[in-house]
């Protein structure tokens, strides 16, 4: 047991990543068909570590809990294993050690760690806390049950072993992701799942879309990209170090820079914010994720609405003790984010591909998590815990029941023949029944019916965004992000219960794709179904209104918490919160719950009454602009990639014919120097014996000349 | 002694001296080959003088030598120049200038035809076969 | 420049020389004959100031001034004579020129084995060559020289070199610059040194039938030197005469692949 607790935390990514390499050696070759098993026992190996570290590593090292912990378990020591309050760390490797211009002193203490040596060390090192441990819980557990469901979905596909193993790496990387302990490793993983994205949206790679949609996914998240590693440079040179330890769990360090230079905060935060866009598709850089769906769906499930989307959400509540001396970047969070949740709700209104409705509204609710987060901004710190807590506790329950949305939407594709056009199909609620139970569960919690568990998710951020609307200055600013949300709240009760009738209501329509009978969901694809159906619909009331979550959140050290007197030390005292944290904002619960139910009600009204009958009309400009997304796409191409585009050609022009010619040019010199030599020899003998005879007398003049003057 | 001396390698410098003169700008390849014969007259002049000034037989001897080469030597080109000869039955020595980049022009005199063509002018007019010449005028007694 | 102009006395009968040849090389057209003809005999009388032999012997000068003159002047004619017969008749004079030159420097038996070898076999053969190949006299390739300035320009100015070396090593005194003439102390052509005698049988020796007078140019002097100090030699030169018949009947074409 005890080897377990010293060992897991490396064991979470290694799991994964051994099934990759398996696959990768041998995995292709050796029952291709079987490729699943590796994959599947790696995954639940790494979800029983994460449980493990949850529930035994991570609270051994809460300080508040000293006697508890070290009576009920050994707390881990040894060998590489080091823990700190609040956090254990593993030691693998030293990548690298650059030395500095400066001198280090030869022994220092975290807290008087001094940022003038100008070098940069990065280790290989892992480390978890409790922020870190609830999302690998929620990646492993999710991970599992897609896995589980993609070998039944993915069954005949001639790239089987090669989805399984892309899809562990990824997993590997978003493991390694959560533990990284520093800065420069979290960007390097960062990467990887975008190249494990890449790699899965273009699965079907002979698609000529689903190409493009990979190498649009990756593009765009380079955008990101290149705001979050100069985001990273910034805290190198403010900092000194990159360190997680030293940077966010270090309050002198950050009280210094604060006293030093405070603006440094927010081109940070923005930075590293523009990270978070790339990655968690907001807007402007949204663009990428409703195209990402050309991948197969068990892959729209995992990463694009559990685990790859929401690192930038774990990125920014990570470095929640640098985004709270900066109220400015918190207000450009929140504001992106309400832009994001406005235009993805409205462009979800009319489409009519399923998954693209289920990634416009993953793109919505993620904007919800960063509207919560940049709620702090009004008072950032009374503010940063609970919007914090409550943006991560959205993104918990977003995880599970985004992802039966997508499984459900899979089991309809599956059964319709890869069709997933909702005008082609309809009233599938008799033919498939586990599909359609599944669906419901989802919806409704995506809705936000009271007491499911989207309710108690969004209810708390619409809460928090109250308090802050409620706050000077900046209270107008937040009352429209405020109405933002809520109106964001009714259209997405509206388009997904639009989805929902338009699918399983109506007459029975197949397509002739689905052949004779469409099957419903095999026990391998309704296992997860069922399971993240229910985890759907009482997680949240499970973790939420019990405070499990938002207790176990507030260990993680470094979380600025709001300033109360009662406790000597720095850590968040428990119990001793403000009323409006612990007492529920009842007005914003029964807002939220009318606008759900009334969403839900005029989706009934207009699609579920009379089923069917939304199929050839001519859609008025307003549903055009709605159904073109708002026509961001095509400004896109207009403003970016035409030019750059016009650009490319440009330089192939001046390549082939500057440069090239320069370079034919280059190659005349020898030919035109050659062409004055040439006719030297033309064959005629008595030319060839005019050239010797002056040489003959040239040579002789010469030796006379320089004879000249001798005796 | 040095002047007798002196105005026979002159003599001799000159000879040599036209002989590759003529070497470099006959076309004919038979008097190309005399050309080269009259520098080694030259040659031998120059050796026979020398061979005086040391009194010395020496010289004379060195010539003998040089008259037997160039006896083997002319004898051997004209071989050659016969072969030369029947192939492009011309003893014009540009034509055998294959070995030069082909598509230089020749830097020489303007293309001439190979063979020309004979004036009318040129030929001896004969009488028509079969016709009597006709009788000269003038008695035979009467010539001068 | 100044060295150039100092050497005028040299470089003048050059440039004449220059001048007359490239005027008497074959060309199309009428070629000045006269002008090329004074041209020619004005650098010779020019050289033959500079260069001028020894008068003490007015005989042996009057010999040298035929045979030279003619060597030379039949040389230049046969070099540019249009017609090869002509030219190869020219050729004959000259080795004639030569033999007398030969005789003039104590070689008799080299002038009568060059008249008989060269003029009678080897221009004869010529002669028939030409005759054969080429009955129509002079065809076009004869009547136009090719590169005659390079050619002339050239060739002059190696012999520009050589007389400027003689000059150099020659007796005569160099017009000083106020016009009189000085002797001026020259190296003076090499001679072995007078204790060694590197091939002691070219030496003269007494003759054997006038024993007050030496053997040189005399037929038992040529053959004491050409059998004793150069056998070898001779021994090669007569395999090299047999390789040389070999090779030609060799090349020669065959009657089967047609007539000359």
């Amino acid at each position: 047991m005890s080897w377990l607790n010293e060992n897991c935390l490396w064991l979470i990514p290694a799991a994964p990543l051994a099934a990759c390499l398996w696959i990768v050696v041998a995995g292709q070759f050796f029952r291709r068909d079987k490729a699943h098993r590796v994959v599947v026992l790696g995954l639940l190996a790494s979800w029983l570590c994460a449980l493990n570290l949850l529930l035994v590593v991570v609270p051994s090292t809460f300080e508040d809990h000293g006697e508890h912990a070290a009576a009920a378990t050994e707390v881990p020591h040894g060998g590489r294993l080091e823990t700190k309050p609040g956090s254990v760390s593993y030691f693998i490797y030293d990548w690298f050690h650059v030395r500095g211009a400066g001198s280090q002193p030869a022994s220092m203490s975290d807290r008087q760690f001094k940022a003038d040596s100008g070098g940069l060390s990065v280790p290989v090192e892992l480390r978890a806390d409790a922020l870190s441990a609830l999302m690998l819980v929620m990646v492993t557990s999710v991970s599992l049950l897609v896995a589980i469901f993609a070998s039944g979905y993915m069954h005949g596909d001639p790239g089987y072993p090669r989805f399984f193993g892309a899809l562990s790496l990824f997993v590997f990387s978003m493991c390694m992701l959560v533990l990284a302990s520093n800065f420069l490793l979290l960007f390097v993983f960062w990467e990887a799942v975008g190249l494990c994205s890449y790699l899965l949206i273009g699965f079907w790679f002979h698609k000529p879309s689903a190409a493009a949609a990979a190498k649009k996914a990756f593009v765009v998240n380079r955008i990101g990209d290149f705001g979050l590693i100069l985001g990273i440079f910034l805290i190198w040179t403010t900092f000194g170090t990159l360190e997680f330890d030293r940077v966010l769990a270090n309050p002198w360090l950050i009280q210094q820079t604060v006293a030093a230079q405070p603006e440094i905060f927010t081109t940070i935060c923005l930075l590293l914010f523009i990270g978070a866009v790339g990655k968690s598709a907001q807007f402007p850089l949204h663009v990428w994720l409703p195209d990402a769906m050309e991948g197969p769906t068990p892959v729209s499930a995992l990463i694009h609405a559990a685990t790859m989307v929401t690192a930038g959400v774990y990125l920014v509540a990570r470095c929640s003790p640098l985004f709270v001396h900066s109220p400015f970047a918190l207000q450009v969070v929140a504001g992106i984010g309400a832009a994001t949740a406005l235009i993805a709700a409205i462009t979800a209104l009319t489409q009519y591909d399923l998954k693209r409705v289920l990634a416009y509204s993953t793109v919505s609710q993620l904007g919800y998590m960063f509207m919560s987060l940049g709620a702090a901004g009004a008072n950032p710190q009374e503010l940063m815990q609970p919007a914090v807590t409550f943006a991560l506790f959205h993104m918990f329950t977003h995880a599970f029941f985004k992802a039966v949305l997508f499984l459900s939407a899979g089991s309809v594709m599956h059964a319709m023949g890869d069709v997933i056009d909702m005008r082609r199909f309809s009233g599938l609620r008799k033919a498939l029944p586990i599909t359609w139970v599944t669906f419901l569960a989802g919806a409704l919690a995506l809705a936000g019916v009271p007491l499911l568990s989207g309710f108690w998710s969004k209810d708390e951020i619409l809460a928090v965004l109250h308090r802050a609307a409620q706050s000077e200055p900046h209270g107008v600013y937040y009352t429209v992000i405020l109405c933002i949300a809520l109106l964001t709240a009714l259209m997405t009760a509206f388009y997904t219960f639009r989805a929902y009738f338009l699918t399983f209501h109506g007459p029975e329509v197949f397509p002739p794709e689905a052949g004779h009978h469409p099957h419903d969901a095999p026990p391998v694809m309704a296992g997860p179904l069922y399971i993240l159906g229910l985890a759907a619909l009482f997680i949240g009331l499970a973790t939420g209104p019990t405070h499990l979550y938002g207790h176990y959140l507030h260990h993680t050290p470094g979380l600025p918490a709001p300033v109360v007197a009662h406790h000597a030390d720095g850590h968040a005292a428990e119990g001793d919160h403000a009323a409006g944290e612990h007492g529920h904002d009842w007005f914003m619960m029964l807002t939220s719950s009318i606008l759900a139910v009334g969403g839900i009600a005029a989706a009934y009204l207009v699609y579920g009454k009379h089923p069917g009958a939304q199929g050839v009309k001519e859609p008025t400009p307003l549903a055009k602009l709605s159904l073109n997304g708002l026509y961001l796409d095509d400004i896109y191409l207009a403003l970016v990639v035409k030019p750059l585009r016009s650009l490319a050609e440009l330089s192939e022009i001046i390549d082939r014919l500057v440069i090239d010619k320069i370079v034919d040019g280059v190659a005349l010199v020898p030919a035109f120097l050659a062409s004055i030599l040439r006719p030297i020899q033309n064959g005629l003998v008595q030319h060839y014996a005019f050239v010797m005879l002056l040489g003959l007398a040239a040579s002789l003049v010469w030796m006379l000349q320089a004879l000249a003057g001798t005796p | 002694m040095t002047g007798q001396l002196e105005c026979q390698l002159v003599v001799g410098a000159i000879l040599f001296v036209l002989g590759a003169i003529g070497f470099l700008t006959r076309r004919n390849l038979i008097l190309m080959m005399l050309s080269a014969e009259m520098m080694l007259h030259g040659v031998a002049v120059n050796l026979t003088a020398f061979g005086r000034y040391h009194g010395n037989s020496s010289g004379q001897v060195f010539t003998i030598f040089v008259l037997t080469i160039a006896a083997c030597e002319a004898g051997l080109s004209l071989a050659l120049i016969l072969g030369l000869y029947q192939r492009r039955k011309s003893l014009d020595v540009q034509l055998w200038g294959n070995l030069g980049e082909p598509d230089l022009p020749i830097l020489s005199a303007p293309e001439e035809s190979r063979v020309e063509p004979q004036h009318p002018a040129d030929l001896p007019q004969l009488t028509p076969a079969g016709a009597m010449p006709k009788t000269p005028t003038q008695p035979f007694s009467q010539k001068v | 420049m100044n060295s150039l102009i100092e050497q005028a006395p040299l470089l003048a009968p050059i440039a004449l020389g220059i001048l007359a040849v490239w005027m008497l090389l074959p060309r199309e057209g009428n070629r000045a004959w006269v002008i090329a003809g004074l041209c020619g005999i004005s650098a010779l009388l020019w050289l033959t100031k500079n260069f001028l032999p020894p008068v003490d012997n007015a005989v042996q000068t009057g010999m040298f001034f035929l045979f030279g003159g003619g060597a030379i002047i039949s040389g230049t004619l046969m070099i540019t004579e249009k017609n090869p017969v002509y030219a190869a008749l020219w050729f004959a004079v000259v080795t004639l020129s030569t033999c007398g030159l030969f005789l003039l420097n104590a070689a008799p038996f080299l002038s009568a084995a060059t008249v008989v070898v060269y003029a009678g076999a080897i221009v004869v053969t010529f002669l028939f060559v030409i005759m054969l190949a080429q009955q129509g006299g002079a065809t076009g390739y004869d009547r136009k020289a090719f590169q005659p300035i390079l050619a002339s320009i050239a060739g002059f100015m190696l012999l520009a070199c050589l007389l400027f070396t003689l000059q150099a090593f020659g007796g005569k005194a160099v017009v000083a610059a106020d016009g009189e003439e000085q002797p001026v102390a020259r190296p003076q052509f090499v001679l072995p040194p007078a204790n060694v005698v590197s091939n002691p049988l070219s030496q003269p020796q007494p003759r054997r039938d006038k024993p007050d007078q030496n053997d040189l140019g005399t037929l038992q002097g040529v053959g004491r030197s050409l059998f004793g100090d150069y056998l070898f030699a001779v021994e090669l030169a007569g395999t090299v005469l047999l390789i040389a018949t070999i090779g030609t009947i060799a090349l020669a074409p065959r009657r089967s692949q047609g007539t000359l």
